[in-house]
């Protein structure tokens, strides 16, 4: 990559487009098992994406070190499938250990999601995502951060919308999935929408 | 005659009955991104069915020599096994449709639906049985993400399989360039599940009505 | 099988089986390494042919382009400030400059060439990219490729502009793809970078 990407506005960049206009679910369509499943509620979808925030982020690092440091020098890079799989569940299953010894709090709040986090397809996509598009360190963790607050800000949003619905009569075969396959359409359509705001750069 | 009638069973269940994608939205993650060109879903459906067959398969011949305790991390070696040959290929024979496909193979290894079956199917199935399995849930899986790309394609395109259409890609016709675009893949599915659970529910109606 | 009760049986377990299938990975990964690494050669050599006024009959086979690229292309020396050199007989026919800078989807690859004077374009393609098919992936089409043979860069300011579908042209600008403003824009931003850092090495040299 050239000199400049590492500047701080491009990392803002990559960062902004990793939320809005490059958003890794309604543009991506990654992550989807549990965002239709966990999206009914405002609190379980915030408990829930706060874990990928945290989760992506490190783990994308880690990732990125595992993809430089191991699977290029040896030339075996068709590994990295299954090394980036085994470093997030090790990951998850260290943090999970970690929070439920010493927070019990914040276990109750945000540790029981994070089985669900594993087989998030998200977490694995952004870090296969970063190896296609060449990232240094720092556009990665970026664009993790991104990524994982891009993906709780639609699951939340979808929350908030599926609370307000609860009461509106919607057809029998659209109810659950259906639903929710509309709105989420609906929000990529707005999403996309962002779409002119870095056009200058 | 008992065997011929249980594989009839297992592949109509696979592919309508229980059809992953109808039944519990599973798995659509990693599909619903390719659903753009129809020639590029197909490569991607038959990734998962070559996946989804042969660790099938895999799974339940190791099935009674696999500790407990480690069966789930078998299994997913096992996908992942396959996953990475047919991403290899595709990268050494088709360059161009495995940069088309993106990251979009490789995430099949966290597809909800064939760790689904190894765990449903495969771990309490002989082999053959297990293959046929795998190879049905693959198939019906496909045929969804096809109908959507169809959609897609030629709404959006107005080509099928890279081929213009002949009305849809004349100057007669206006591309619905949202077809093309990620909220075409949410809509077209989510009408294609509106139709699929109707019919689902009304054939339900009228079995429970004609058992009064 | 009492085998299975163990406490060390699971751990060997899985250490055979990755073990055997690491193994069986590795060799098809190694036999399929040579084949991919020949395809992105190949891929390079094919834009770098065609974004030169070198003759090709018709459509050509892999080992054509590379017999082709062999006798008519020269490695970059101090003369052409980073650029591949067309070269017949003794005289430079062209100079291609490679390109590369982040698409909308993923990094595009591609070349540009120029005649001898390094100011008129002969052509451009694309080696590399993952934009969306039907809009940013139209880069690759002869429809817009074609824009740029003819067209020279300017000696001042941006070198090449790609304006918008309907704007009025000049010497030194394309038209955008339609409905594909991410891609157009990156597009232009790193072939601007590229193009001006060889302007200006090359004008070092005169």
């Amino acid at each position: 990559m050239t000199g400049s990407s590492n500047s701080m506005i491009h990392l803002a960049i990559v960062l902004f487009t990793a939320v809005f206009t490059d958003n890794i679910l309604l543009a991506r369509f990654l992550g989807m098992c549990s965002f239709l499943s966990v999206s009914r509620q405002v609190k379980t979808a915030v408990g829930l994406g706060l874990a990928v925030v945290f989760v992506m982020t490190f783990t994308i690092a880690l990732d990125w070190l595992a993809y430089r440091y191991i699977l290029e020098p040896y030339a075996i890079e068709y590994f990295r499938f299954i090394l980036f799989i085994v470093i997030i569940a090790a990951f998850v299953q260290f943090i999970e250990m970690a929070i439920e010894r010493y927070s019990p709090v914040l276990y109750q709040n945000l540790g029981i999601f994070l089985p669900l986090i594993t087989v998030n397809c998200a977490i694995l996509g952004a870090s296969l995502f970063m190896v296609i598009r060449e990232y240094s360190l720092a556009e990665a963790i970026a664009f993790g951060f991104g990524s994982g607050g891009g993906w709780m800000l639609a699951i939340v949003a979808m929350a908030g919308i599926r609370e307000k619905l609860n009461n509106a009569r919607i057809p029998k075969g659209l109810q659950g999935p259906g639903i929710t396959l509309v709105i989420a359409g609906i929000m990529a359509l707005a999403f996309i929408g962002f779409t002119g705001v870095l056009s200058g750069r | 005659m008992i065997a011929a009638k249980r594989t009839r069973d297992v592949v109509l269940t696979a592919i309508w009955g229980e059809n992953p994608v109808f039944r519990q939205i599973l798995g659509i993650c990693s599909a619903l991104a390719v659903t753009n060109l129809v020639l590029n879903t197909m490569v991607m459906g038959a990734a998962v069915i070559f996946t989804t067959a042969l660790s099938g398969f895999t799974v339940s011949v190791m099935r009674k020599y696999t500790p407990r305790i480690i069966r789930m991390m078998v299994e997913v070696l096992i996908i992942a096994f396959y996953v990475i040959l047919f991403d290899q290929a595709l990268k050494a024979y088709w360059p161009d449709m495995s940069r088309n496909l993106g990251p979009y193979v490789g995430l099949i290894i966290t597809n909800c639906i064939i760790m689904g079956r190894a765990e449903a199917f495969a771990n309490a199935n002989p082999p053959v049985l297990s293959f046929i399995d795998g190879l049905s849930s693959g198939v019906g899986y496909s045929l969804i993400l096809i109908c959507v790309a169809v959609v897609r394609e030629l709404l959006g395109m107005g080509s099928l399989l890279g081929i213009p259409m002949p009305f849809l890609s004349s100057s007669m016709w206006d591309r619905w360039i949202i077809m093309v675009m990620p909220p075409g893949a949410f809509f077209t599915l989510a009408v294609i599940v509106w139709i699929a659970r109707t019919i689902q529910k009304e054939k339900d109606q009228k079995s429970t009505e004609a058992k009064k | 099988m009492n085998l299975k009760d163990k406490a060390w049986f699971p751990v060997i377990y899985m250490f055979m089986l990755t073990l055997i299938l690491s193994t069986v990975l590795i060799i098809f990964g190694t036999i399929t390494r040579k084949r991919v690494k020949e395809n992105e050669a190949i891929a390079f050599e094919r834009a770098v042919i065609q974004s030169l006024p070198v003759e090709i009959a018709g459509t050509t086979a892999p080992w054509q382009i590379h017999q082709i690229y062999l006798s008519s292309i020269r490695e970059a020396d101090e003369t052409s400030a980073g650029a591949f050199r067309y070269v017949k007989g003794d005289s430079i026919k062209g100079y291609a400059l490679p390109l590369e800078g982040p698409g909308f989807w993923a990094p595009i690859k591609g070349v540009i060439g120029f005649e001898p004077d390094a100011m008129t374009i002969s052509g451009i393609a694309f080696y590399e990219q993952n934009e969306t098919p039907g809009l940013g992936g139209e880069i690759t089409k002869t429809s817009f490729r074609e824009q740029f043979v003819g067209k020279r860069i300017s000696q001042t300011g941006t070198p090449l502009q790609i304006r918008g579908p309907t704007e009025p042209l000049d010497e030194s600008s394309v038209h955008a793809i339609t409905g594909a403003t991410q891609t157009s824009n990156r597009l232009a931003k790193f072939m601007n970078e590229n193009i001006s850092q060889w302007r200006a090495r090359m004008a070092e040299q005169k």
